[in-house]
């Protein structure tokens, strides 16, 4: 990536607007749904948080350059150019105050997609250099160091050593043929190595065969977050050269929302080809085992649970239904929230957000929606399928003084496989 | 009373356990790796959670001070990751497994979760190194419930 500037970022943002986002701005009919279904706005009642007015600066420079109407108030002096105080400006509006959660191309009444422009005028952003410290430090370890939190091979080798001594179970590294690969997500390797366990588990009892590849096991792709595309691609390719090398079926995509996006959706526009393997949440995955009856549950928990769906695997990526089927198979009381599935709210700390520490405020601000969500049902445990969400949902209970405990799905279920009480048995 | 001597006997010692027992050896599993955190929290933590006759309320409080000790020193997503900091999040979390009210009826005893944090919690000083830091870990744990089983056996 070459040196960022005011210039290029302006350039980058022009190269971002095709035919989609040309219709986008010329059928935006300012109804305000959009501001209504964001959660910035919703929680802070700031006008510069409608989403909207997040892509202003793209807005103008598509008035300006590509509209018959726009190109004459230009000759006339009435329309404003972008410039650096802009980019200054927008920056916070553009990473800091949008999750990516997608409500606002959901409701959105003429089919905008003002989230998908918001992660498009974000590749305008990065190239001129107005994006997060957080971000461009992520991203950068991602690209040197193949993990965003700088997390090595030889960590998550103990990590496999580690889960052999105690348990006894195998997470085999490099298997040529195997059916399935893992991918983790830096976060579950730093602060969640029970996700490693349970997938090894889950594995076992289904009779399956998976690897973790050595060149690439991480999952997170910041080149989304921050809207890098040629460093997005990178990531990718990574994970498909090791996926095609070692032969695998399929790619299974960890409990980390955004990364399910980058691998499942983006990935092969970003790469330019279809994938020679399928690409699956593990939600997805437990789900297909189950209908196929390779795994086999006992007990159900009596506390009352609801699950926190991450926008990125629910609404953007439509598992819906799975992460409920399964929730039911070990949840006696399983609420849904007001507002669920498609319609659901985000944690507050998706697109980067979490990992951008100036936006800490705006975060906690944005978290009183899922507050409310809470204490209106008033369960005793929160279930979520994202490392990130996890985390971000027990900040937010945190700040908020809430004892819910927070506990990932996969890891649920792998406590409640027969199979497991037998062998620990033996 | 015969020694523990792998992970095995270890589980099967654990689970045998009634919960507020497990809770005061989880103390003495987290005590071990102390050490290697700077939150001095986690010992009135371990306080609570060593004592048998400890009451719910004094209970909730060392699990909300746990629980935010944790959440303290966990590795922001995004965040260059340091191990020898993670090794603090790691004890944290040990000392939570210890206090945490049991609300999930097929989730891993307090003493189990408690051994596996402090495991890592030892790991992560280790690193990258090839030192196995986490067998140590687990043949203390042995050592310690074999104290702890003795002791028991010697007042009944």
């Amino acid at each position: 990536m070459s040196a960022p500037s005011v210039e290029k970022g302006i350039q980058f943002i022009r190269e971002q607007i095709d035919a989609p986002v040309a219709s986008f701005f010329s059928s935006c009919v300012h109804c305000g749904m959009c501001a209504e279904a964001c959660l910035f706005y919703g929680q802070t009642g700031d006008p510069r948080y409608t989403p909207i007015n997040k892509v202003e600066p793209m807005r103008r420079i598509w008035e300006r350059e590509f509209t018959l109407w726009g190109r004459i108030k230009g000759l006339f002096g009435l329309s404003r150019k972008v410039t650096e105080k802009d980019f200054a400006e927008w920056e916070t509006l553009v990473y800091d105050a949008c999750s990516l959660c997608g409500r606002c191309s959901l409701v959105c009444p003429v089919g905008n997609d003002i989230s998908g422009m918001i992660r498009k005028i974000r590749e305008g952003f990065s190239a001129a250099g107005y994006a997060p410290e957080g971000l461009i430090g992520a991203t950068t370890r991602a690209i040197e160091i193949g993990s965003p939190m700088g997390v090595k091979l030889p960590a998550v080798q103990a990590q496999i050593g580690h889960l052999k001594q105690d348990t006894g179970l195998e997470a085999p590294l490099d298997q040529a043929g195997a059916e399935y690969m893992v991918l983790l997500s830096s976060m579950e390797i730093m602060n969640f190595p029970e996700y490693m366990e349970a997938v090894a588990r889950i594995m076992k009892q289904a009779g399956k065969t998976w690897t973790i590849s050595s060149k690439a096991f991480e999952a997170t792709n910041s080149g989304i977050q921050i809207g890098a595309s040629d460093l997005a691609r990178e990531l990718v390719q990574r994970v498909v050269d090791a996926a095609e090398e070692l032969g695998v079926k399929t790619v299974i995509s960890p409990e980390c929302g955004h990364a399910y996006t980058a691998i499942r959706w983006e990935g092969p526009n970003l790469i330019g080809r279809a994938y020679k393997f399928k690409v699956q949440h593990i939600l997805e995955v437990l789900d297909e085992f189950r209908g196929q009856g390779l795994l086999k549950f006992e007990g159900k928990e009596t506390a009352k649970m609801t699950f926190h769906d991450p926008c990125q695997l629910v609404r953007k990526g439509g598992v819906i239904k799975q992460p409920r089927t399964l929730l039911n198979l070990v949840a006696d009381n399983f609420v849904e929230m007001t507002d669920h599935a498609s319609m659901n709210w985000c944690c507050s700390g998706g697109g980067g957000v979490s990992a951008n520490e100036r936006a800490d405020e705006l975060k906690f601000k944005a978290f009183r929606q899922k507050k409310s969500q809470l204490d209106e049902l008033q369960v005793d445990t929160l279930v979520t399928a994202c490392a990130n969400c996890r985390i971000t949902l027990e900040e937010g209970l945190e700040e908020y003084e809430m004892d819910i405990p927070v506990v990932g799905l996969t890891e649920m279920l792998a406590e409640h496989l027969v199979e497991d009480k037998q062998e620990e048995q033996a | 009373m015969s020694s523990i001597t792998n992970d095995s006997e270890m589980r099967q010692a654990v689970d045998a356990l009634a919960a507020p027992v497990q809770r005061v050896l989880a103390a003495r599993f987290v005590a071990n790796v102390l050490s290697l955190s700077d939150d001095s929290r986690l010992q009135r933590v371990l306080d609570t959670a060593a004592r048998p006759d400890a009451g719910e309320d004094e209970l909730a409080d060392a699990y909300r001070a746990a629980k935010a000790a944790a959440l303290e020193a966990h590795a922001r997503c995004g965040a260059d990751g340091e191990w020898i900091d993670q090794a603090g999040y790691f004890v944290a979390r040990a000392a939570e497994a210890a206090v945490a009210p049991q609300i999930r009826s097929y989730a891993k005893g307090p003493a189990w979760q408690a051994a596996m944090s402090a495991r890592m919690a030892r790991t992560c000083l280790a690193g990258e190194a090839d030192e196995d830091t986490h067998d140590q870990e687990s043949q203390a744990q042995y050592r310690i419930l074999t104290e702890y089983l003795t002791e028991a056996s010697n007042h009944d």
